[in-house]
């Protein structure tokens, strides 16, 4: 069996969404997570910091031009925190479907 | 909040992340329209070398390979998307494709250009890049839905 952990701060619908998306990428313009996740820049804001602060995501700002740019990306312990957190998932589900077949 | 989720819960967990993960995927890959462009860079590449003229060939090569070069690299390092695919998920299997992808097009481009020209047709440079264009434009879209087939199997939750 893989290992699994269930994580709670990853966990909650907006922030499971936002790792979900940065998971499928190598990183992501603010923008474009805002659009994708249907958030507020200062909603979207704060669950990057949570999630920076936990050390599952990086946050990078630059210039492009002389426009600000911030782009954020999985950190290594946030892709494993997440790989875990779906196997975790996945027992769930998996344990369940094993008491739910008929003996 | 707390505790471990009932199992329907976590179901719908795991189908929002592969529907959030299927989205980024068709937001992050080339759009069609891209292959049309570059087809028809390269064929303003072509005519330019066939009219022989120093001022065609020295206005439109330059802009055409700078054109070129900006869409590719905004496409390859996610700029004009946003994001960039991910190498996880694209794997080597993936690259192998594009890499062979391009150079089925550099090698159906250069072999028909050098064989009209050495048969005496008119205008080589021309017809062998608008045959490659029209591979570029028929073969480009193909591609990503075969990309996007690779990248779909390596999201979470599939096995890798």
């Amino acid at each position: 069996m893989s290992p699994s952990r269930f994580d709670e701060l990853i966990h909650a619908p907006t922030r499971l969404a936002i790792v979900s998306l940065l998971a499928a990428v190598e990183w992501a313009d603010f923008k474009f997570i805002r659009d994708e996740v249907h958030l507020s820049d200062s909603a979207l804001s704060k669950q990057l910091t949570t999630l920076e602060e936990a050390g599952y995501v990086e946050i990078r700002k630059s210039f492009v031009g002389k426009r600000p740019r911030t782009s954020a990306r999985l950190s290594k312990a946030g892709r494993a925190a997440f790989d875990l957190h779906v196997a975790a998932l996945q027992e769930i589900v998996a344990r369940s479907g094993a008491t739910l077949r008929p003996s | 909040m707390g505790g471990h989720p009932q199992p329907e819960e976590a179901a719908s967990a795991l189908a929002g992340i592969r529907r959030q993960q299927e989205h980024v995927v068709d937001a992050v890959l080339v759009p069609a329209w891209y292959w049309w462009a570059v087809g028809a860079a390269m064929v303003a590449i072509g005519a330019a070398v066939d009219s022989h003229r120093a001022v065609v060939l020295g206005v439109v090569i330059p802009v055409a390979v700078i054109a070129l070069v900006a869409m590719t690299g905004a496409m390859i390092f996610g700029a004009y998307r946003g994001a960039q695919v991910s190498r996880e998920l694209l794997t080597e299997r993936g690259a192998a494709y594009i890499v062979g992808f391009v150079w089925l097009v550099v090698g159906l481009t250069l072999g028909c250009a050098f064989g009209l020209r050495a048969a005496g047709a008119p205008w080589p440079a021309t017809i062998a890049t608008a045959l490659g264009g029209l591979a570029l434009a028929n073969g480009g879209p193909r591609l990503m839905r075969r990309l996007r087939v690779i990248m779909l199997r390596n999201r979470a939750g599939n096995a890798r």
